[in-house]
């Protein structure tokens, strides 16, 4: 597993995720001040920042969860920020989201969990079709057995991964990943992640990870973007930032 | 101390703000198709199935206190065989709606309060969201009909108890045989008595269901909020009772029905 890389995008894919100049505060006080962001189909994206920086507050405002003040946002051709609520919803049905704290949950079992997406969007009506791909999403992060536990009873990376599962389970295009793997051991965050590429491999998503660990960005990411004073201050890939003189971005390094 | 007080008040105001809006926001998403069924029926039998022994229980006492207390004033004008039409006219007024609708208050409103709330907390609500389902509709509309259609039923059954309780009451002392008290209490409660109380509890079932609700998706600061969105619950709702009892007071008094 230790070869997994991400892989590439052709250079001539289209843009996804298109993020111009958003701005975005709280209290009067900003927290995103015109962030830039393009995201390529089949690319890893990572977005990069200290605890704190507005990353969480980004990849909301992607999803709609937070409106920004000012700004565009166009995802899979569409402009977020004038859509219905109707044309969001069908929209963020091809947007994946896992969130840090996984977010199960808790008053159902895993198996229910997963099979809540597919019951709402009325994806898989029989209820074979529907055990299958249960089965099949359990079976991607290595927990079939796990089926009828609660939240409660599993692990913290067990938890992450069956978060994993289920953003996964409707398909979707593109897959947004908070903090993947902050609070977990680091052998449990490398299985995460390895299992992040995997999945991309697999099913052939976009995807942005946010982050603040590195070891992240070096295995995970195609092109890492630097979020410093709420602005894209800069992207490239790893190495390409690694040799940049910028004493801010050096400080990501020298700390590790 | 000015300040605070007037820090209080527009505390206040912003809150019957958003109580007001998240009413309203039930009424436009209440009869739009696609409703879930499912989950109404759950919620249903949790805000009522498993209220009805604390309902019934309390009812029970009520219905005998009443009875046994009052007797005494009764006899001393010689009007002791008024004792089941009265205690039965309070119990179907006031009696029963108002103790239901406080103890739902207190046993639904907390719940609500804390298992929306902590979902927020834990993100629950937004990871709904994001997979495309609409939380205010998946758990705030079924959850605000749930009690809306529960109360009401709550105090219907309330009001059974109350009355055979009273039955009792009235057998402890003298002997009534239950057809003469039966004929005694639907004499005495007529139409117009039934029908305001009613409409009274679809009220308090509205604001218990809406106040919770509206607690737990507005839950912050993590698990410290939840134990406060709880509490709140429990004190707006049972504010509520009141409030609206008082106002359907007024407003049978206007209409010629008290
Ligand atoms: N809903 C909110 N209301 C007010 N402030 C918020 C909200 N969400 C985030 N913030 C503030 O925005 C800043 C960035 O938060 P966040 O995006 O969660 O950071 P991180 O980069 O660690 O994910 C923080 O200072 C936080 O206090
Ligand atoms: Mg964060």
């Amino acid at each position: 597993m230790d070869t997994l890389e991400p892989t590439a995008p052709a250079a001539t894919a289209e843009a996804v995720i298109e993020v111009r100049d958003l701005c975005i505060g709280f209290g009067g006080r900003p927290v995103l001040r015109g962030f830039d962001l393009t995201v390529r189909r089949g690319e890893n994206m990572m977005v990069l920042g200290r605890s704190g920086s507005g990353k969480s507050v980004l990849i909301k405002c992607l999803v709609g969860l937070l409106r920004p003040d000012s700004g565009s946002i166009r995802i899979l051709g569409q402009d977020v920020l004038a859509l219905d609520q109707e044309a969001l919803d069908r929209l963020r049905v091809r947007i994946g989201f896992l969130f840090q704290s996984s977010a199960l949950y808790d008053s159902m079992t895993v198996r229910e969990n997963l099979e809540f997406p597919l019951r709402r969007h009325a994806l898989a009506r029989k209820p074979a079709e529907r055990d299958a791909r249960v089965r099949e999403a359990l079976a991607n992060v290595g927990l079939e057995h796990s089926a009828d536990l609660y939240p409660a009873e599993l692990s913290g990376g067990m938890r992450r991964r069956i978060g994993l599962a289920r953003t996964l389970v409707l398909a979707p295009e593109i897959v947004l990943y908070d903090e993947p793997t902050s609070g977990l051991d680091p052998i449990t965050a490398r299985e995460i992640v390895e299992l992040i590429l995997g999945l991309q491999r697999k099913y052939r998503t976009s995807s942005v990870i946010i982050s603040h660990d590195l070891h992240v960005a070096r295995l995970a990411a195609n092109r890492i973007a630097v979020l410093i004073d709420g602005r894209n201050h800069a992207e490239g890939t790893y190495d390409e930032l690694r040799a940049m003189s910028d004493p801010q971005i050096q400080r990501f390094f020298t700390s590790l | 101390m000015a300040a605070g007080t007037w820090n209080d008040a527009r505390t206040m105001l912003a809150e019957i703000g958003g109580l007001s809006r998240f009413t309203g926001r039930f009424f436009r998403e209440a009869f739009r198709p696609r409703f879930e069924w499912g989950e109404l029926l759950q919620r249903s039998y949790v805000n009522g199935y498993l209220s009805f022994p604390l309902v019934g229980i309390t009812a029970f006492i009520m219905g005998i206190v009443l009875t046994v207390q009052s007797r005494p004033t009764l006899a001393r004008f010689g009007a002791e065989a008024m004792l089941p039409s009265m205690v039965a006219i309070s119990v179907v007024r006031e009696i029963a709606p108002v103790i239901t609708a406080l103890i739902c208050a207190g046993k639904i409103g907390s719940s609500m309060g804390a298992e929306l709330g902590s979902m927020r907390v834990t993100e629950q609500i937004d990871a709904m969201e994001v997979s495309g389902t609409n939380p205010f509709r998946y758990l705030a509309v079924t959850r605000i009909w749930s009690t809306v259609l529960m109360v009401p039923l709550l105090v219907v059954m309330a009001d059974a108890i109350a009355i055979w309780a009273c039955f009792i009451g009235v057998n402890m002392q003298r002997s009534v045989s239950w057809a003469l008290f039966q004929q005694q209490v639907l004499d005495a409660v007529v139409f117009s008595d039934v029908v305001p109380a009613l409409i009274k509890s679809v009220f308090f079932g509205l604001a218990i269901g809406v106040v919770g609700c509206y607690k737990g998706f507005h839950t912050e600061k993590g698990t410290a909020g939840v134990g406060q969105a709880a509490h709140s619950a429990v004190v707006t709702a049972s504010l509520l009772v009141f409030i609206i009892d008082l106002v359907a007071v007024q407003v049978t008094g206007i209409l010629g029905f008290n």
